[in-house]
């Protein structure tokens, strides 16, 4: 790969997000799971949690944040490319020359920073009409594990939409994978509620470490080693499903080109 | 009169069967599995960890039961509302208008075998709330809790066909959908007792299904007897009708404004 060719697929890259962000922004089933399906898990965490311990307020302002992350990139990022399979534009997308990880890797970053609507949206009905105290104890490591979050989601979208294009069956358990992550990945209550036996299934998603590094720099609990843990585990998750995600694209493309199946589902 | 009642029932129960059958989605084994089996134990497991997480493990009861009564509405709203909304987007509207068939008998059939299935999704929720959560029902009349569940679906399937009403008039149906649904969440007592929301909200609980089903499956779980709990089952079931009632009225003003105006299927 030249350096001409670096910018031409990052032009992509950004062409695709803008798109993307547009189209987006008007569709209501995205607007749900962005703002309204987030806004009322958080009321109802916050009657919940909050008559115990006030203080809970920014747990619940994160945690159900991280609902509206997760089940944005599960339905919108999760179906990037299956939608262009629906339109009928997938086909030519495959046919161009830009890798196609780079285009869901623009549509994934638009939606996932979109989703971050989510938070707040939760900061502000907390704030407003609640009128809870709501604080970031480590303003700047928080910063940085957001960062570390959209990289990690994004990359996780990577590997999520292939295998849905891959195997229409595994689609149909969209619906069924939204709430097991909200709980194996402790975004409204800690993973020691669970079964022992779960606790590796929680380590084994990159949304458990973002939560985790969320909650702890947040409510100020964070220290180096915990950070450089959370850190870490997002930034290996991703490089690693990076990695997977452009194997997976390469098999399921050549695949899907020999068998003349790429339109049909 | 007796060939026209026979006529009648005829139509709703073939139209029930055929919009039912016609749901594929959810006729796909692996699709059925995923929404109405696994998607509702996620959903009540996960409001039980984050209700005994908020107030503490001997209230679990308390999550289960709302959260699997609750599954009602998935069959109810999304349900009933597509095999309503179907119509329009399959192209058959137009000919559903221009039979002279019974139109109450058509329209409130296609609610009966979702009425069934959702009876079906709530002991399935129960059943897990036995098995993984401890939920004990050794002191609960059995047939009452039926008759409760029963009076449920059928008052979340009277809102499914309010809603797939607006849906023959709508292009955002999966917004109003979900947004009844998660609405539910905390409106119905599922999560959040009624007592602890503020007047005005509560008022608008008792005004919506499963508020009053929850709570009487909830007395009834706890050892009440139907003689007890009756008011709430009768509730319930009037709540179910007046929704009926108003999807019906809906629906027909829309066949008439649309008839007038040459909109059938115009988006």
């Amino acid at each position: 790969m030249t350096a001409s060719t670096f910018r031409q697929d990052l032009r992509v890259v950004a062409s695709t997000f803008e798109v993307t962000l547009k189209m987006i922004a008007v569709d209501s089933f995205v607007l749900f799971g962005i703002l309204i399906q987030p806004l009322i898990i958080a009321v109802l965490a916050i009657w919940m949690l909050t008559p115990k311990d006030p203080t809970q307020a920014i747990f619940v302002v994160i945690g159900s944040g991280m609902t509206g992350l997760w089940s944005t990139l599960l339905f919108i990022g999760g179906n990037s490319i299956t939608r262009e399979r629906w339109t009928g534009t997938l086909e030519s997308l495959v046919a161009q020359p830009t890798p196609l990880a780079y285009i869901v890797f623009g549509k994934n970053l638009a939606s996932v920073l979109q989703s971050l609507l989510s938070m707040l949206v939760s900061y502000a009905l907390a704030a407003l009409l609640f009128r809870l105290e709501l604080h970031i104890a480590q303003p700047g490591a928080f910063a940085v594990s957001l960062v570390l979050t959209v990289f990690s989601f994004v990359c996780f979208g990577l590997i999520i939409a292939p295998v849905f294009l891959l195997n229409p069956a595994v689609q149909q358990w969209q619906n069924a994978m939204e709430f097991p992550v909200y709980i194996l990945a402790g975004f409204l209550f800690p993973i020691a509620l669970l079964p022992g036996w779960t606790t590796p299934f929680s380590y084994l998603l990159a949304p458990y470490w973002a939560a985790r590094a969320l909650h702890a720099t947040s409510s100020g609990s964070a220290t180096p080693g915990e950070l450089a843990l959370c850190w870490g585990m997002m930034g290996m998750f991703g490089i690693l499903y990076l990695v997977f995600s452009r194997f997976l694209l390469r098999v399921i493309l050549r695949k899907a080109r020999a068998d003349a199946t790429l339109g049909l589902e | 009169m007796l060939r026209s009642l026979s006529l009648n029932m005829r139509l709703f129960l073939e139209g029930a069967f055929l919009s039912y059958v016609a749901l594929f989605r959810w006729l796909r084994p692996m699709t059925y599995l995923a929404s109405k089996i696994v998607m509702p134990l996620a959903s009540i497991l996960f409001f039980t960890f984050l209700g005994t997480y908020a107030t503490s493990a001997s209230n679990a009861s308390f999550y289960v039961i709302g959260n699997a009564i609750q599954i009602a509405s998935v069959s109810g709203i999304y349900g009933v509302t597509m095999s309503i909304g179907g119509d329009r987007w399959e192209g058959t509207l137009v000919y559903l208008f221009g039979t002279p068939a019974n139109r109450l008998a058509m329209f409130v059939g296609r609610a009966f075998f979702h009425i069934f299935d959702g009876i079906l999704g709530v002991w399935i929720g129960l059943g897990w709330g036995v098995i993984l959560l401890g939920l004990d029902l050794s002191h609960t009349d059995l047939s009452a809790l039926l008759l409760t569940i029963l009076a449920t679906t059928f008052s979340t399937s009277g809102l499914g066909l309010l809603l797939g009403c607006v849906s023959l008039v709508s292009l955002d149906t999966m917004f109003i959908n979900n947004l009844a649904y998660f609405s539910l969440l905390i409106f119905s007592g599922a999560n959040v007792p009624i007592a602890s929301l503020p007047t005005w909200l509560a008022a608008i609980s008792w005004g919506l299904p499963l508020t009053r089903g929850i709570a009487a499956s909830r007395e009834l779980i706890a050892g009440a007897s139907l003689a007890q709990v009756a008011p709430l089952i009768i509730g319930e079931a009037a709540v179910g009708a007046v929704y009926v009632f108003l999807g019906y009225a809906l629906f027909r003003w829309f066949e008439f404004q649309a008839r007038r105006r040459g909109t059938l299927e115009a988006f």
